[in-house]
């Protein structure tokens, strides 16, 4: 059976890399740049992933 | 509102990774077995998310967030009071029995444990229930997007509903656990950044804690009477209801997460799959229930944000919906959006994944076809994969247009359900319980149950024979119906096991407690053993309910 972590990885980094390229849109009730934060947090979750995944093999 | 492109752009994203998962999966399904129980291969941290995410289905989601609109940080009960003792019950002391016997069902253990007619029983109404809450709930999505987003009813119903039959055709059980640890992953980095900047906004828990009444923000403090709480519980029937008779009754006999666990690849995986599943069960109050609680604070600030209102009351189901646009910008919302879908998806893929194997095993091979060639189930797995997506749809366009029928429905399999843990706790730790007292205690236990729906009110619903007891809520109704079923289950099922004749201690091997070989694993370190795993979940439970005391 194929490593679960790797597409997992792999999906979370393309979101964080999508979500951290347009930091510019801002939501009604909040000032916080939240693409930026969570996508830079969903790219260190993916790249965890990637990093254990590679590891291993 | 609207969505941008980027928002569908990470929707298509999604819809990608789970049908690739899917196709990857797909040469391993050479039988039966391999498509329907993974024959025990999945590696024990996939098994525990599974279990975790198979239970985590968009009702849940927007129900729990509703609640905590409704009723405030109470409703983590259902997390710190149910669920997680359950799961530690259910790992520790019920799974070397599952796991032992090598059934392939939950319904077939009861076959081997007691007879024929309480599988059939159990595997029946198991079958109809997750066909039935798996198109409730595709209704619940077709229409909460239908209202937020516009999306027309039918088409986001059939689009969902064939990705998940897509994915869950090529690769089986194996490929929905898959999916459904990548679906966690993402409700979980999807919705916890709105419980962030809810809170956040208000200036933190202290301030929200502030601008709310008290009650909304303690689980245990106003739990003394019924008229203290907005719930209308007292403690009593908050542990014995709640805690012990539909927690145990679900998360130690419902084969949809009881599968997950069997599907691991050794007793000692199988043990742990609850365990280490219940510590992220333990976080997720703060990941669904607080975006509802910060919704009626940020309510009371006047800063342009309000629930939306139905009926005259508030619509507390859209709280998480409305939160998002308000707090996520197009790319998040995106990504929240689509944590709802996987929400949605982990939840059906569970429901299809369970019926087929059920239907398979103890309903055609049990009784339609007995000795074909495995290659034939592999197909009757398949067909009823199928099948049992058309139905759940059926079954949505049910409940879209009788409301009443559903509500009676429902009503029905909750007196199904309330007593099944019973029958387990008997069968697997007493030798003497037979097959006669199992299937006349679940039937006596369902009885109960509609009995004491019929003699009591609670706003409104039940007393259809007479009213003897009126509660304050329908919660508490709930909770007092699951106590007689589950005891007159109990105590019908001793009296009938005495008086019939039991099965010989041979027969019990694998099965029940004292004639079976519990594995010892004393050289592992402890966090590969379930017995201190189970400890360290109890005190962080323990910790968990002082803290919001």
């Amino acid at each position: 059976m194929f490593d679960l972590r790797l597409p997992i990885g792999i999906f979370f980094a393309i979101l964080g890399i999508i979500l951290v390229a347009s930091p510019g849109e801002r939501a009604v009730l909040t000032t916080v740049p939240v693409n930026l934060y969570a996508g830079a947090a969903m790219l260190l979750f993916g790249g965890a992933m990637l990093w254990l995944a590679s590891r291993k093999s | 509102m609207s969505l941008g492109s980027i928002d569908y752009g990470i929707l298509a994203l999604y819809f990608l990774f789970v049908l690739a998962i899917g196709l990857l999966l797909r040469r391993k399904m050479e039988s039966s077995e391999d498509f329907l129980t993974s024959r025990h291969s999945v590696p024990v941290w996939i098994t525990s998310l599974a279990f975790l995410a198979a239970n985590l289905g968009a009702q849940e989601v927007v129900g729990m967030c509703a609640s905590g609109a409704k009723y405030g940080l109470m409703t983590a009960d259902f997390y710190w009071i149910g669920a997680v003792p359950a799961m530690i019950f259910v790992g520790v002391f019920m799974m070397p029995f599952y796991y032992g016997s090598r059934a392939r069902s939950v319904p077939e253990y009861l076959r081997l444990r007691f007879d024929e007619k309480t599988r059939v029983l159990n595997a029946a109404a198991f079958a109809v229930m997750t066909l039935f809450s798996s198109g409730v709930s595709m209704y619940a999505l077709g229409k909460l997007f239908e209202l937020v987003l516009g999306w027309d009813f039918t088409r986001s119903v059939l689009l969902s509903a064939l990705i998940v039959l897509v994915y869950t055709f090529l690769g089986g059980l194996t490929s929905a656990i898959y999916n459904e640890v990548l679906q966690f992953f993402l409700i979980v980095l999807g919705f916890a950044p709105l419980a962030i900047l809810a809170v956040l906004r208000i200036g933190g828990w202290r301030a929200m804690a502030a601008r709310l009444p008290a009650v909304m923000t303690n689980i245990w403090r106003y739990a003394g009477s019924t008229s203290q709480n907005p719930m209308g519980v007292e403690a009593f029937g908050l542990i014995a209801g709640l805690g012990f008779v539909l927690s145990f009754g679900y998360w130690c006999t419902d084969f949809l997460v009881v599968q997950r666990a069997m599907a691991a690849d050794s007793m000692s995986a199988a043990r742990r799959t609850p365990l280490i599943a219940a510590f992220p069960k333990m976080i997720l109050p703060f990941i669904v229930i607080v975006p509802g609680i910060a919704a009626v604070a940020l309510m009371h600030m006047g800063v342009g944000y309000s629930l939306p209102l139905k009926n005259g009351g508030y619509d507390y189901d859209q709280a998480l919906t409305t939160l998002m646009t308000k707090l996520y910008p197009s790319g998040m919302l995106g990504v929240g959006l689509t944590a709802l879908m996987a929400s949605f998806m982990s939840g059906m893929a569970g429901n299809v994944t369970a019926f087929n194997t059920v239907f398979t095993y103890d309903l055609y091979q049990g009784h339609i076809r007995r000795n074909a060639p495995d290659r034939h189930y592999l197909w009757v797995g398949r067909a009823s994969t199928v099948g049992g997506v058309a139905l759940s749809i059926a079954a949505a366009y049910l409940a879209r247009e009788y409301n009443n029928i559903m509500d009676v429905l429902q009503l029905v399999f909750s007196f199904v359900n309330a007593p099944l843990f019973a029958t387990f706790l008997l069968g697997m730790f007493w030798k003497r319980a037979t097959g006669h007292g199992a299937f006349t205690g679940l039937l006596a236990g369902t009885g109960a149950a509609a009995l004491t729906h019929g003699w009591t009110v609670a706003e409104g619903k039940g007393g259809w024979i007479m009213n003897l007891h009126s509660f304050p809520s329908t919660m508490a109704q709930n909770f007092w119906i699951a106590i007689f079923a589950w005891s007159t289950c109990f105590l019908v099922t001793i009296f009938v096991s005495l008086a019939t004749a039991p099965k010989q201690t041979e027969e019990l091997r694998g099965l029940v407690y004292g004639v079976t070989e519990i594995p010892h694993d004393k050289l592992e370190p402890w966090y590969k053993r379930p017995g201190p795993l189970a400890l360290v979940v109890g005190a962080a439970l323990i910790a968990l309910n002082l803290i919001f005391w």
